[in-house]
C-alpha cells in the first residue's frame, strides 16, 4: 500500500503546498463568510491539509496520494467523519488491502479510544472483510486502558453478535469481575451472553444466582451485583421473592445488621411484590408492615440522600395494601 | 456524606467565558471541534440563554450568528441529505450554493441550529422544513434508531432524540414511524431499569435521557410499562451520589446533573431527590474563569458550561432562566416556539 508511509513517523510533516507531487492541485480555502462564528485557530499544518482536502474531494479524485491524504486529516481531527467517508471510498475504488487498513485503524483507535468515527470505520472495514477474528483483542486492548469504555464493549458485542464469537466470552466477563467487582460494563456483558446463549433456564438461573451472591458476599456496597440480581430474579416465574436461596441470603445479611440501601431496597420490592401477587401471605415475613418500617429506616438513617422516595414508597405500599384488601373484601363477600 | 465546601456561583464569568468562545478564536487544541462548530455555537447560545443573558449580545451580532447558521442549511432532496451542515470544513467559494459531494446535513447539528436560530430569535422562516423531514426518513433504520448522516455514521439512541427534536420543532412527525422508534426505545431498556444506547448494552444516564425525552416529545410516555416506569426511575434516582453519575459505579460528572436529572423532570420524579450536595458539586466544577467542566480541577468547555447551568437550574438555583427538560432549551424559547407553531397553521 503505497500510503504506508505513516505521517505519524514523520519527524518533520512537509507542507503539502512544498510537495512537488500535489504541485497540480490547487488548493481549494475554507469559506466562513465574513462574520464566522466559534472560530478555531487553525494551525497552519491543518489549513494547508484541508486546503486539499478540500480540493481532491471537489475533484472526486480516488488515488493513492488522496488515500495518504486523508491520513494525515484523520490524524489532525479523528472526529472529521467526511473524511473517514472519503477514505473507505477511496479504498473501495482502489481496491486497497484491508487487512492493512485494519491495523492502521487499529493502532489509530488505541490513541483515541473515545471517537465514534474510529471505531464506526473499524466496523465496516471488518464488514467489507468479514473477518472479525481481531475484534476481540482490540476490543480488550481497549478495554484494560478503561474497563468501562462503552465505545469498545459496543463494538465488541456488536462483533460478537454478528459473527457469533460467544465462545469464552463468559470467562473474559469473569476475569474482568475478579479485577474490580463494581465493573457494570462487565456485568452486563454477563447479561449479554448469557441471555444470548444458554438463556435463563431454571439451571442457568440458578448458577447465576450462586454467582452473583457470592459476588456480592465479596462487597456488599455494590450496586452493579444487586442490579444484576434482581435483573436475574425477574427471570424467575416465582418473582423476586419466591426464591429461596435469595430470600435467606437477604435474611442473613440483615440478621447480621447489615443496612446497605441495595439490600434494603431489595426487601422492601419482595413485600411489594407479595402484595400484588397473594394480597399479602399471613405467614410471610414480607409485610407490607416491614416494608413501611424499611422504607421508613432509608429515609432516615440509610439513604437519606433519597428520602422523598423512600416515603413516597411507603405511601404508595400502604395505598396499594388498602386497595388489595377492598378487592379481597370485596371477592370474598361475592 | 460529606459536606461539601460552598463555593460562590459566578454569573458573569460564566457569560464572559461562554461570550470568549461564540466571538473570539478559539484555541487549536480543539480541533477535533471542527466539524460540530455549530454544536459548540448551540452550547454557548443556549448556556448564556440559561444565564438570562441572551440580551447582551447585540442585535448586530445576533444576525450574523443567525446568517451564518443559515449558511450551512443545505437543501438537497435529490439527495434527501437537507439539514444543516456542522460547519463550514468543506466550504467553499466554489461550491457555495451548490450541492457538492459530501455537502450534508447532519441529525446532531440540524437540532442544535435549530435551537440556536430559535433562541436568537430566529422565527425559522428560512428553515426548509418539508426537505428536512423528507431527509429525516432516509435516516430511520430498519430497527427503528436513526444514524447521524446519509454515510459514514454510526446509529444510536443520540440520533433518535435528535430526530423527535427535529420533528417537535418542524411540527412535523411525517419524516419518524414513531412506532418503529418506540419499539427501539422499548427494546434498549436493560435489565436494570435503566435505558441504554441500544438494545443490549449498558444503560446510560445520556440515552436514557435520549430515549424519555424522545417519548415524551413525541407524546408516547404512557407506551413506558408501570413496571418498566417505576424500575427507571429507581435506577436514575440511584444515579445521586455527591453529585449525579451516568452509570452505577461511575464518578459523578456535571453533565449529568441535567441528563440525569432533566430525565427525572420529564418522568416527573425530580422531587424526590433533594440534596444540597448536587448544587454543591456542580459549583466545585466551576472553573475560576468561568466555565465549568467535568470533574474537579479539570479543563471546562462550552458542553459540560452549559450542561452544569441547565442542571442548576433545574435545582431551582440562583433565578437560572427555567428550562424545558424534554428540548434543551429555556422555557421561554419554548414559548416563543409554540407561537411560530400557531403561526404555520
Amino acid at each position: 500500500m503505497s500510503d504506508s508511509s505513516s505521517d505519524e513517523c514523520d519527524t518533520q510533516h512537509v507542507l503539502f503546498k512544498n510537495r512537488p507531487e500535489w504541485s497540480d492541485v490547487t488548493p481549494l480555502k475554507q469559506d466562513d463568510g465574513d462574520e464566522p462564528v466559534v472560530l478555531i485557530d487553525y494551525t497552519e499544518e491543518f489549513e494547508d491539509c484541508f486546503d486539499y482536502f478540500r480540493a481532491i474531494v471537489q475533484k472526486k479524485e480516488y488515488s493513492d496520494r488522496a488515500l495518504q491524504l486523508t491520513k494525515t486529516a484523520a490524524s489532525l481531527n479523528p472526529a472529521n467523519y467526511t473524511v473517514w467517508q472519503y477514505r473507505r471510498e477511496i479504498l473501495k475504488s482502489l481496491g486497497k488491502d484491508l487487512h492493512e487498513e485494519l491495523d492502521y485503524i487499529g493502532k489509530v483507535i488505541l490513541k483515541q479510544t473515545k471517537n465514534y468515527q474510529v471505531w464506526h470505520h473499524r466496523r465496516i472495514i471488518v464488514e467489507w472483510l468479514q473477518d472479525p477474528s481481531k475484534e476481540k483483542y482490540l476490543t480488550e486492548e481497549a478495554l484494560a486502558k478503561d474497563p468501562k469504555n462503552y465505545h469498545a464493549w459496543q463494538h465488541r458485542q456488536w462483533a460478537i453478535k454478528t459473527f457469533n464469537l460467544y465462545d469464552e466470552e463468559l470467562a473474559y466477563v469473569d476475569q474482568l469481575l475478579k479485577e474490580d467487582v463494581k465493573n457494570n460494563s462487565a456485568w452486563n456483558q454477563r447479561y449479554f451472553v448469557v441471555n444470548n446463549t444458554t438463556g435463563f433456564t431454571e439451571q442457568i438461573l440458578n448458577n447465576e444466582i450462586d454467582y452473583t451472591l457470592g459476588k456480592i458476599k465479596l462487597l456488599i456496597e455494590n450496586e452493579s451485583s444487586w442490579n444484576y440480581l434482581r435483573g436475574l430474579l425477574v427471570h424467575d416465574k416465582k418473582g423476586i421473592s419466591h426464591n429461596k436461596k435469595v430470600a435467606d441470603f437477604c435474611e442473613t445479611l440483615y440478621n447480621e445488621g447489615n443496612r446497605s440501601p441495595f439490600l434494603l431496597a431489595v426487601i422492601v420490592d419482595m413485600c411489594s411484590e407479595q402484595l400484588t401477587y397473594d394480597g399479602g401471605d399471613g405467614d410471610s415475613i414480607y409485610t407490607v408492615m416491614r416494608a413501611k418500617e424499611l422504607c421508613n429506616d432509608l429515609a432516615t438513617q440509610y439513604d437519606t440522600i433519597r428520602a422523598k422516595y423512600w416515603v413516597h414508597m411507603a405511601e404508595t405500599i400502604e395505598k396499594q395494601a388498602k386497595e388489595q384488601d377492598i378487592q379481597d373484601t370485596s371477592s370474598s363477600t361475592k | 456524606m460529606c459536606a461539601l465546601p460552598v463555593v460562590d456561583f459566578e454569573r458573569e464569568l460564566h457569560r464572559k467565558y461562554l461570550s470568549r468562545f461564540l466571538n473570539h478564536r478559539i484555541p487549536s487544541y480543539l480541533l477535533s471541534m471542527d466539524t460540530n462548530r455549530s454544536v459548540l455555537a448551540y452550547f454557548c447560545i443556549a448556556g448564556l440563554d440559561v444565564l438570562g443573558e441572551t440580551e447582551k449580545i447585540s442585535g448586530e451580532r445576533k444576525q450574523q450568528i443567525v446568517d451564518w447558521i443559515y449558511r450551512l442549511q443545505i437543501d438537497n432532496q435529490k439527495d434527501l441529505v437537507s439539514g444543516f451542515q456542522g460547519s463550514t470544513t468543506l466550504n467553499t467559494k466554489e461550491n457555495k450554493d451548490q450541492n457538492t459531494p459530501y455537502k450534508w446535513g447532519h441529525i446532531a447539528t440540524t437540532f442544535s441550529s435549530l435551537l440556536t436560530l430559535l433562541i436568537l430569535g430566529d422565527d425559522l422562516g428560512k428553515v426548509n422544513r418539508k426537505g428536512i423531514i423528507q431527509s429525516l426518513r432516509a435516516l430511520q433504520l430498519e430497527d427503528g434508531s436513526f444514524k447521524g448522516a446519509i454515510e459514514g455514521a454510526e446509529n444510536d439512541m443520540r440520533f433518535v432524540f435528535c430526530a423527535s427534536t427535529i420533528s417537535y420543532i418542524l411540527n412535523d412527525w411525517t419524516g419518524i414511524d414513531v412506532e418503529k422508534m418506540i419499539d427501539f426505545i422499548l427494546k434498549s431498556i436493560s435489565y436494570d431499569g435503566g435505558i441504554a444506547q441500544g438494545p443490549e448494552l449498558e444503560s446510560h444516564c445520556g440515552s436514557t435521557f435520549c430515549a424519555v425525552a424522545s417519548l415524551a416529545l413525541s407524546n408516547n410516555l404512557h407506551r413506558l410499562s408501570n413496571n418498566q416506569y417505576k424500575n427507571l426511575r429507581r435506577w436514575l434516582l440511584f444515579r445521586l451520589e455527591t453529585g449525579f453519575n451516568g452509570r452505577p459505579n461511575k464518578p459523578s460528572d456535571t453533565c449529568y446533573s441535567f441528563w440525569t436529572g432533566g430525565a427525572l423532570k420529564i418522568l416527573n420524579a425530580y422531587q424526590f431527590i433533594e440534596s444540597d450536595n448536587n448544587p454543591k458539586f456542580v459549583l466545585m466544577t466551576q472553573d475560576r474563569y468561568g466555565g465549568f467542566s467535568k470533574w474537579v480541577n479539570s479543563v471546562p468547555d462550552p458542553m459540560h458550561t452549559y450542561f452544569g447551568l441547565a442542571g442548576l437550574s433545574l435545582m431551582k438555583y440562583e433565578n437560572l432562566e427555567q428550562v424545558h427538560c424534554e428540548l434543551n432549551c429555556t422555557k421561554r424559547v419554548h414559548e416563543r416556539l409554540k407561537t411560530i407553531h400557531a403561526n404555520w397553521k
